[in-house]
């Protein structure tokens, strides 16, 4: 049963197969294929149209979209890597049944009407899962959006829209979430080595993904959205193994438990399945994201940064409420605002560019009218020194803040240290946005907001403690 | 979800489990009749504490099932006549198997659990006794099997494990004590599949060593 896991062909196809390809603007069929042929139904400048072989299957239609249109899978000469299923329920098992004799490497099934239906629907689930073991063909779904890949042009999915290119993957059992994160990635310049939805899991679960993307060069940090998983125990094994090697955020739906129990035992009626599964997550080394911003906030962070080597933290400003803020969040979450030697102090007064007031302590003030080469020398200071593992970066936008230029002294700064994770607060909003970009585009994670921004060192932090076990 | 097919596992097997597993449950006798109960409290000595024995009661306290500190034979015979007439007017029908002569143990409570969650297998619990437990669900878990690092953490996870280490003043108790018994849990909850939940509570511990005083196992 198990033998099935060569995913290969859903991640990287060469020919993709749609049936149940429609010429319906309004259809789900349409928009797959459209998806696949132009790279997206809601254009932006991140759709890129598929690279390899693309046919259509609709026994009333020659031609949709420009592309061929078979009556039957088995009527295309020929070899197709990857069918994706968008027909009624009911004739899906028909369908699988000819991709089998086409000799399909995957299979994806977006169409609904499956297992959440209920009884009737488990069963035809249960029959499509059968034929696609019994043909040791991978299946993906039912009801689910499908994948995209933003790198390698693939979008074989019913989303609106393919979202930038970038190193995070997510994998998410909703395909609504999985759908309006991708209109908001586009907004917000967010990129995505991999977005998948696999719906039912009649046979492949977050797991098999998990394991996929383990190994893809393109994914630095793997988002789940996750409600539930039917095999925990072979879910810790894969994410015990796999982040050692990247790190792993999961955003856990499901969390509070309605309607009532039969109480038999305290044990019983305490370990709810919220509890369990965040044992489960400790246990693998899985950091736990509690909303959806959240999640790819930290993935953000763990994508980009190194890992933080121990909790020791400083935080520049030049604003002193922004400073206060930041090191309260950062001791709520169990951060060391370390206190700074004399000598760090000696070494900040001898660059001749702190103003008088500075602060001389962490957080480090270096006062309102901080130019570029005020920040330059104080980022340069604290990251040069041993003890000092991690750096927080705010600033508020006034009169004389050059947000630009500060953005590139910080990307050269964090070139000079690879080793310390930086993180940016840049507080504002249109005046700060274009430096916001610079830093972004660089890999340097920017929150407009304090708490985030410790949030992220959190998450550093968290990785470098894995890292050493 | 509730199961119809559970029931609570007998209480002999469920003593020689624990004796299997090297978990040590205090001295204790089951008696049929006031006399051998009276006996067994003199060969094990006061303090002693009755409890009584059925397959039909799960919460032996809620039902007057449970008398503790009994110093002397006369608390002894009224406790045990107390018990019987509790349980006999609460439960009419509840089969008593006996009255369980145990020795009163002391120290600090906590509970040591274990639940068989249909995703992960068996998953344990741990937490402080009494309200800590109860009201304010100060409680920690981690999927078994685990490792002695696992079973530190989840003593030192929870917030009361600071009254554990001696706060006020206390001696600190013995926590490689309770590591060693979340152990034995872990091995035992992987080893007997059948068991769906089980209950070490009380746990009594102390400076020198960890006391199970109560356990309920429930069984498919």
């Amino acid at each position: 049963m198990k033998a099935v896991k060569n995913l290969d062909a859903i991640f990287n196809p060469k020919s993709i197969a749609v049936i149940g390809a429609s010429r319906d603007i309004n259809s789900v069929g349409y928009g797959i294929l459209k998806n696949i042929v132009r790279g997206c139904v809601f254009e932006s400048e991140h759709c890129r149209p598929f690279k390899g072989r693309v046919y259509a299957v609709n026994p009333n239609a020659t031609e949709i979209l420009k592309i061929a249109s078979y009556p039957k899978i088995t009527d295309i000469t020929d070899d197709v890597d990857l069918a994706v299923i968008a027909v009624p329920a009911k004739i899906v098992p028909a369908v699988m049944k000819d991709c089998v004799n086409k000799g399909v490497k995957a299979i994806i099934v977006i169409s609904a009407g499956f297992a959440e239906l209920g009884k009737e629907g488990k069963k035809l689930q249960d029959d499509i899962k059968e034929i696609a073991e019994k043909a040791k063909i991978p299946l993906m779904g039912p009801n689910c959006l499908g994948i995209i890949r933003p790198s390698a042009s693939i979008n074989a999915s019913f989303a609106p829209s393919t979202p930038p290119e970038g190193n995070i993957a997510f994998i998410s059992q909703s395909g609504a979430i999985a759908d309006s994160i991708i209109d908001w990635a586009i907004e917000h310049m967010f990129g995505f080595s991999t977005v998948v939805s696999y719906g039912n899991k009649a046979m492949l679960d977050a797991t098999d993904f998990l394991e996929w993307l383990a190994k893809d060069e393109e994914t630095k940090a793997i988002a789940i959205y996750m409600e539930g998983i039917d095999d925990g125990k072979r879910f810790m094994e894969v994410a015990e193994k796999v982040s050692k090697i990247k790190p792993i955020v999961v955003l856990k739906a499901g969390r509070t438990e309605k309607g009532t129990k039969a109480i038999s035992s305290h044990t019983g009626s305490l370990a709810g399945s919220y509890e369990v599964y965040k044992a489960a997550f400790k246990q693998t080394n899985v950091i736990l994201a509690d909303t959806i911003e959240d999640l790819f906030d930290i993935s953000k962070a763990l994508a980009n940064q190194p890992a933080c080597k121990d909790g020791n933290i400083a935080i520049v400003t030049n604003g002193g409420g922004c400073g206060v803020l930041a090191a309260d969040y950062c001791a709520e979450l169990g951060l060391n605002v370390v206190e700074l030697k004399k000598s760090t102090i000696s070494k900040l007064d001898k660059t001749g560019k702190m103003h008088p007031a500075y602060s001389r302590s962490n957080p480090l003030d270096i006062v309102g009218d901080a130019l570029p080469d005020r920040y330059y020398a104080a980022i340069d200071t604290l990251l040069n020194e041993n003890y000092i593992s991690g750096l927080i970066v705010i600033q508020t936008l006034q009169t004389m803040t050059n947000p630009e230029e500060d953005a590139n002294d910080i990307i050269e700064l964090s070139k000079k240290y690879p080793g310390k994770p930086i993180i940016c607060a840049y507080m504002g909003g249109r005046f700060s946005k274009r430096g916001r970009y610079i830093l972004e585009s660089k890999g340097i994670p920017d929150f407009n907001d304090i708490k985030k921004a410790a949030k992220a060192m959190w998450a550093l932090v968290e990785r470098g403690r894995i890292l050493k076990k | 979800m509730y199961n119809s097919k559970m029931q609570l596992f007998d209480f002999n097997k469920t003593i020689n489990l624990l004796d299997k597993y090297k978990i040590h449950y205090p001295k204790s006798k089951i008696a049929k009749t006031l006399e051998q109960a009276k006996k067994f409290a003199k060969e094990i000595r006061f303090p002693v504490v009755l409890k009584i024995i059925s397959k039909d009661i799960v919460h032996k306290s809620d039902f007057g099932g449970v008398k503790a500190n009994i110093k002397d034979e006369d608390e002894l015979v009224s406790a045990y006549e107390g018990i019987v007439k509790s349980v006999k007017k609460k439960l009419p029908r509840a089969k008593i198997e006996g009255i369980l002569v145990q020795k009163m143990e002391q120290g600090t409570e906590v509970i040591i659990g274990m639940k068989n969650d249909p995703q992960f297998g068996p998953v344990l619990m741990f937490g402080l006794g009494g309200i800590f437990v109860e009201v304010l669900k100060d409680i920690s878990f981690r999927v078994a099997p685990i490792n002695v690092h696992e079973a530190e953490e989840m003593v030192n996870e929870i917030k009361g494990s600071k009254i554990l280490k001696g706060a006020r003043g206390e001696k600190p108790v013995k926590i490689s004590a309770l590591v060693d018994l979340l152990m034995k849990v872990s091995k035992l909850s992987i080893e007997n599949k059948k068991i769906v939940e089980l209950d070490l509570n009380p746990v009594f511990v102390d400076e020198k060593s960890a006391k199970v005083v109560d356990v309920r196992i429930m069984v498919e």
